[in-house]
């Protein structure tokens, strides 16, 4: 009894201190990294996704509620803002390796942002999703950090846009190489950039992972991205509702 | 290291300040990370100490959204009732945003480049 008893104690300890939450969160990413490895790269076993659907799992067969599981992660959610900062510098080496490539960039960026919110806004709404999901889909091409924050100045939910965000990152990292080769597209930067644009923060880490040039203009995609629909995002949205 | 974070936290937090009093349409680190273009571009380089920070976050970013992402357990209820209509728009969407993102850099740009691909 008095076993168990101490095994109860040292359960509430860790639940009530943020070392649970950094720990399971770090393992759960550990593991994803390690499956990521171990299938040779295969975009299917997406780390962030493995270790999303682990805590997730976990906090759940632990009824441990969100807020305390977040009360110890908020240090790692804490780095996304220096994170989101720190893209000046891959955005600065992209910018001073451009060589004229502004102009089509540019256009790129302007085109992917417009679709993306176009199409996943009205394709939602069309299938009849109520005003706090068609919403919170606006900024889902925008890296987390920055979507979060562009939700709260248009009123959407920031968890459920971070959701969407995370969800279009993950699929945008499995289904680009499949969809850039099918357009037979060849040149590092030019596939870097499209997934940047469509896949921000997780297909950029993806990007890095496959070539050094093509996870560059990621960033530099991703980064303009954030900066310009930080901008755009609440204009479109008043403009639109 | 240290002095890479130091600098990353001096611009974020002249970020949040700005967006606080001056410009409370942009999130704090959108603007921090803006200055520190500035700042870069002015100073017409990047230190090692700031690089070498700047490429373990680009490394690891996918792990900072965790936190965020597990908050998905509290929607389960309305995501499920809004699965097809969440799920259709996501898929189409993103294959839309890449697939023209692609097609307008290729064709604008100015020489086809003959490299490898995946």
């Amino acid at each position: 009894m008095s076993e168990q008893h101490s095994i109860v104690e040292i359960w509430v300890y860790l639940s009530g201190s943020p070392l649970f939450a950094l720990f399971i969160t770090l393992a759960a990413y550990q593991i994803g990294l390690w499956i990521y490895k171990s299938t040779k790269q295969n975009p299917l076993a997406n780390p962030v996704a493995i270790a999303i659907i682990l805590v997730a799992s976990l906090i759940q067969y632990v009824e441990m509620p969100y807020s305390t599981y977040f009360e110890g992660a908020q240090f790692i959610h804490f780095l996304l803002g220096s994170a989101t900062v720190s893209l000046a510098i891959p955005i600065y080496r992209g910018l001073s390796s451009l060589k004229g490539r502004s102009l089509p960039l540019l256009a790129s960026l302007v085109t992917g942002g417009l679709v993306s919110i176009i199409s996943a806004v009205n394709i939602a709404k069309w299938l009849g999703a109520d005003s706090g999901i068609t919403g919170a889909m606006y900024p889902k091409s925008v890296t987390a950090p920055i979507a979060m924050g562009i939700a709260e100045r248009i009123g959407v939910s920031p968890t459920l846009t971070a959701i969407f965000a995370v969800t279009t990152g993950i699929l945008g990292a499995i289904l680009a190489p499949f969809i850039l080769n099918a357009l037979g597209m060849k040149a590092w930067w030019q596939r870097g950039f499209a997934i940047g644009i469509g896949a921000h923060g997780i297909g950029t880490s993806r990007a890095f992972s496959i070539h050094p040039e093509a996870g560059t203009y990621a960033s530099l995609a991703m980064g303009m991205n954030g900066v310009i629909s930080a901008v755009a995002i609440p204009i479109l949205y008043h403009w639109f509702n | 290291m240290i002095s890479g974070l130091v600098q990353i936290l001096l611009f974020q937090s002249l970020g949040e300040l700005i967006s606080k009093f001056l410009l409370p349409t942009l999130p704090g680190p959108v603007i921090g990370l803006v200055l520190l273009i500035l700042w870069l571009v002015l100073r017409k380089g990047i230190n090692a100490e700031l690089a070498m920070v700047a490429d373990g976050f680009s490394q690891y970013f996918g792990l900072l959204f965790v936190p965020a992402a597990v908050g998905v357990v509290l929607f389960l209820p309305q995501l499920k009732a809004n699965a097809v209509a969440i799920v259709s728009a996501l898929l189409i969407s993103i294959i839309l945003t890449i697939a023209s993102s692609a097609v307008v850099v290729r064709f604008l740009s100015p020489k086809p480049t003959e490299e490898g691909h995946s």
